[in-house]
């Protein structure tokens, strides 16, 4: 079943290459999309066997992610609809680039080596990269070349550090995760160190946390929204897997409080830097992607607290993705509208494209993890974990930060709002597929903010396990 | 007597043979360079029929010139000599030898520098303090390189005396240790050239240019003490090709005549390998030969820490 | 085969050194293959006593798409418009070499707490592709242009695949994946043609110049 649902994404990126017409790329596009989120949903009751020798299997961590990739692939593809009947430019290299990033990223979620795990997280900056230069100009092709930069970089050290892991697991004689978590008493604990600074630092880059993350403003700030969605929402936490499947391993080791040091240095100065940047910036795409750095310094900053901080990392995951649903398809659909996403260009939304305009109000709350959307609960389980450990002062920061980040994005899109009204340049009406995506992703940020479901909390739980609390 | 006798001898053989032949090598040099050039070049004896021509004639000094001035040649002569005595070439084994000795050359070499700025700035001339600034400059950055170089070899032989380290023991080095010994004679290469002022660092064939370093030094230096400056850089290339012969081909066959053989034939391919090298370059420019010598240091650090690593 | 092994070694780490201490783009090139040649005939060195096909197909494919292809496409690439010319690094060029020699240094005493298990070759690899990954780093960082901070990469990537190899006996998934990283590269530098002919088309457009990045390719 798991090879099955990386094929299909995979066979249908073939079939993308065919010349057909740009709509009916895109209908097939929701087609694969609906089929995928069909298929994880049935994961949801029975969780699907191992393959290809124990290299592909799912575990709950691998689960969260992969209802995170079907919940980011459906309203990218519903959105889609909307977004190609303006849109002339051919799409056969960006629908097939999609589905070849929808197999891997199914790959990274389902992979079980750690090597495999290696080749999947590569392939995905491989195939996303073209995503980010769709619109051929300067800025864009800059922002792709910034990007290939830093994460070939990072996954350079990811390699590096899958060798040292290699070294570490001799005794194992293999990299799958079961045999390496059976044998954990036989890793070398130095190389293992090693191993952890340089795979941490190799995903980190991808992931784009604080000292790593100069490629995300220049990326999300060129690349359309329905890619930023699926970058900021999926391809940073498929690289947070990889962090998971390195805590799994430090838990085993007994090298917890190693990497939780490091998590939780890392985790601040996410928090930091962006709260920093922010203030000065003016176009409502970049702050998203700084605001993007900070929640990624969330999900850290769970992880290394540990305990009811994992819960709360791994439930920020899924809460990030739809929230990043609605920041960056709003964003892309003003961009798409106004033809610009900077502050001097576009004002005043609110009077123009009411529905938009609430959009964008409903993108800061949620972005910002504000009461009642679900991004405010999963912090706040992350905030209360660091409480419970007795970690003050960074409790205390965390908070100060997040106020910042509120302020400083609120300033960027209340003034997008309700500014005086600039006039469109590209004066397109409100898009009703476009529209329907946005709303249903933020009435499910909502749903899950007073209400989880039981299977969720469920799964949730057998993850937590799996990292040990 | 005979006690003193036994000192002097070994001494004044060593003089004798390193005398003789030192100015040789420039010869070779130079017809090394001509050859490449497509010329006849001057006979291999040039340099003594120069040293000879120049012995001949009186000195003229400065009006502003003071003693330094005048001492200063009979110094770096003198340095230079005493020098040779801590190396050995070939079968002449070092005359005078003991533990440490090697700080000893390596401020012998200072002590001769340090006069041929004194004198270069005694006369007064800005073209001539010109050119001690450079020879100040790039010679910190060889002596640096030296140095590394030498604890290599100290660290390789684990003795302190230039004798040991550059001869008896260096053959059971080359046993297991080649990558370090490749690195230090790249490295001792490089200074080598800088310390002689040869031509990718300095053109000893000109004399009236902005950009060159030791031969503006001697502008102002005629007759007798010309020639003991000419001597003395002859002795300083023949002193380094000894040193760096005797690493590069540390053969004992026991013979002494093969063995004699076998270093004047190390001796003479390096002259030639010199020649190639001045004649297949362009001077760099002044700002490229500072990371020559940096490339140089660069190599002798890398051969330190990997003789560490080893260790 | 030690004594080669160790040459190789000490060979790649200079001539990666090399490439942060020049300042002309199609000098680095060169330095660069001549590294990777050096690099291509560990795979034969490491097994001597008995030369596989593996090994030779290694060192061929290594070869073939380092030393000549890699090259060639940077040739290609340089050629268009005039940037043979030297490069401005962010530091001088003389505390490049300082630094690269610190770095060195900085490798070696790593690998100091670092013992491979098992039986090795040559104890120079490790210390000596965490130097040349340090040194690639190195260039990456001081160097603005796009084509050179490739240059640095692919050094970073020649001292992975120095790593390795020494891991060749025991891992031999991790090969392939280094072959992948390869492929990557290639990937990576035809995101600089498509950057450059971009470049190219703006020139004509009339609006040349620096980009709001300070990057030019």
């Amino acid at each position: 079943m798991l090879s099955l649902l990386i094929l299909i994404p995979l066979l249908g990126a073939l079939a993308m290459l065919l010349p057909v017409r740009a709509m009916f790329r895109v209908w097939f596009l929701c087609a694969v999309s609906f089929t995928y989120a069909l298929i994880v949903a049935s994961f949801w009751r029975q969780l699907p066997a191992a393959e290809w020798n124990g290299y592909l299997a799912l575990d709950p961590l691998g689960l969260i992610l992969l209802s995170v990739n079907g919940l980011l692939f459906l309203p990218v593809a519903v959105f889609m609809i909307g977004y190609f009947q303006h849109e002339r430019r051919n799409n056969r290299i960006f629908t097939a680039c999609l589905l070849f990033l929808m197999s891997m990223m199914t790959l990274v979620s389902a992979s079980y080596h750690m090597g495999l795990l290696w080749v999947a997280i590569e392939t995905t900056t491989l195939f996303s990269a073209p995503l980010i230069s769709f619109h051929h100009n300067r800025g864009t092709l800059e922002a792709t070349w910034r990007y290939l930069l830093v994460c070939s970089v990072g996954i350079a050290l990811a390699l590096m550090g899958t060798f040292f892991l290699a070294i570490a697991a001799r005794d194992v004689h293999t990299l799958l995760l079961p045999a390496i978590l059976n044998g954990a008493s036989s890793l070398s604990v130095n190389w293992l160190k090693l191993s952890v600074i340089f795979l941490f630092v190799g995903y980190g880059c991808k992931m784009g946390l604080a000292p790593m993350h100069s490629w995300k403003p220049e990326a999300y700030g060129q690349a359309t929204g329905m890619v930023v969605v699926l970058m900021a929402g999926g391809l940073t936490q498929c690289s947070f897997l990889a962090l998971m499947r390195v805590s799994q391993i430090c838990y085993k080791t007994g090298l917890s409080g190693f990497y939780a040091s490091i998590l939780l240095v890392t985790g601040v100065l996410s928090l930091v830097v962006p709260a920093v940047l922010l203030l000065g910036e003016k176009s409502i795409k970049r702050s998203f992607a700084y605001s993007s750095i900070e929640h990624m310094g969330i999900l850290v900053l769970g992880l290394g607290l540990g305990g009811i901080g994992i819960f709360g990392a791994l439930f920020h995951m899924i809460n990030n993705s739809l929230a990043k649903v609605v920041m960056f398809l709003t964003a892309g659909s003003v961009a798409q509208k106004y033809g610009a996403s900077h502050a001097s260009l576009v004002r005043g939304v609110i009077h123009t494209y009411p529905v938009t305009g609430v959009f964008l109000l409903v993108s800061l709350f949620a972005g910002t993890g504000m009461f009642p959307f679900a991004t405010f609960h999963s912090e706040l389980l992350i905030i209360n974990a660091a409480i419970i450990s007795k970690q003050y002062v960074l409790s205390g920061l965390a908070i100060l930060c997040l106020a910042v980040i509120f302020i400083g994005i609120a300033k960027v899109v209340l003034e997008f709002a309700y500014g005086q009204p600039t006039d469109p340049v590209l004066a397109k009406k409100e898009n009703l597929f476009m529209n329907i995506t946005i709303a249903l992703a933020a009435m499910a940020l909502l749903c899950l903010g007073v209400w989880m479901p039981a299977p969720l909390h469920r799964v949730l739980h057998d993850a937590v396990t799996l990292i040990g609390a | 007597m005979s006690s003193l006798l036994n000192v002097t001898f070994p001494v004044l053989a060593h003089w004798m043979i390193v005398c003789l032949l030192s100015p040789f090598f420039l010869g070779v040099i130079a017809r090394v360079k001509a050859f490449f050039s497509g010329k006849a070049g001057p006979p291999v004896l040039q340099p003594y029929f120069d040293l000879a021509r120049l012995f001949r004639k009186k000195c003229v000094y400065s009006s502003t010139a003071t003693w330094v001035f005048r001492a200063a040649p009979v110094i770096i002569l003198a340095a230079m000599m005493a020098l040779s005595l801590l190396v050995p070439f070939g079968i002449c084994k070092a005359p005078v030898q003991f533990s440490g000795d090697i700080l000893l050359a390596v401020y012998l070499l200072a002590l001769g520098r340090f006069f041929m700025i004194l004198a270069a700035l005694d006369t007064g001339s800005s073209f001539e303090g010109m050119g001690a600034s450079r020879e100040a400059f790039f010679s910190c950055l060889s002596e640096l390189a030296l140095f590394m170089n030498f604890i290599t070899l100290a660290l390789l032989t684990r003795s302190i005396s230039l004798a040991r380290m550059i001869g008896a023991d260096v053959p059971i080095v080359w046993g297991g240790m080649e990558p370090t010994l490749l690195l230090a004679v790249a490295s001792l290469f490089i200074v080598l050239l800088a310390e002689n002022r040869r031509i990718p660092v300095d053109d000893p064939e000109t004399h009236l240019e902005l950009t060159m370093i030791h031969e503006v030094m001697i502008l102002d230096h005629s007759g007798v003490d010309l020639a003991y400056l000419l001597y003395a850089s002859a002795l300083k290339l023949f002193i380094f090709f000894g040193i760096l012969v005797s690493i590069i081909v540390p053969v004992r066959t026991g013979y002494p005549v093969t063995d004699t053989a076998i270093f004047l034939g190390g001796m003479l391919g390096l002259a030639a390998l010199v020649g190639i090298v001045e004649s297949s370059m362009a001077r760099l420019r002044l700002n490229r030969v500072r990371l020559l010598l940096l490339i140089s240091f660069a190599l002798a650090f890398f051969g330190l820490i990997v003789t560490l690593w080893r260790a | 085969m030690t004594l080669w092994i160790d040459v190789s070694c000490i060979l790649v780490v200079f001539l990666a050194l090399s490439v942060l201490a020049t300042n002309r783009i199609v000098g680095m090139i060169k330095i660069f293959a001549v590294q990777s040649f050096i690099l291509s005939f560990v795979p034969l060195f490491l097994h001597a006593d008995a030369v596989s096909g593996r090994d030779i197909t290694l060192s061929l494919v290594t070869m073939v798409l380092k030393a000549i292809l890699v090259p060639a496409i940077l040739f290609w690439q340089i050629r268009h418009i005039s940037m043979r010319s030297e490069i401005k690094p962010l530091i001088g060029l003389g505390t490049s070499i300082l630094f690269g020699a610190v770095l060195i240094a900085v490798a070696f005493w790593v690998s100091l707490s670092l013992r491979l298990p098992g039986k090795l070759l040559s104890s120079l690899v490790l210390p000596c592709s965490l130097a040349t990954m340090l040194l690639g780093f190195m260039t990456m960082v001081t160097r603005t242009r796009a084509i050179t901070q490739v240059l640095g990469y692919m050094v970073i990537e020649n001292g992975i695949f120095l790593f390795a190899l020494s891991l060749f006996d025991a891992m031999p998934v991790l090969i392939e994946m280094g072959i992948l990283l390869d492929i990557f590269v290639a990937v990576l530098i035809m995101a600089i043609v498509l950057n450059h002919i971009n470049e190219e088309f703006e020139r004509t457009g009339g609006s040349a110049g620096r980009s709001k990045t300070g990057e030019t390719v």
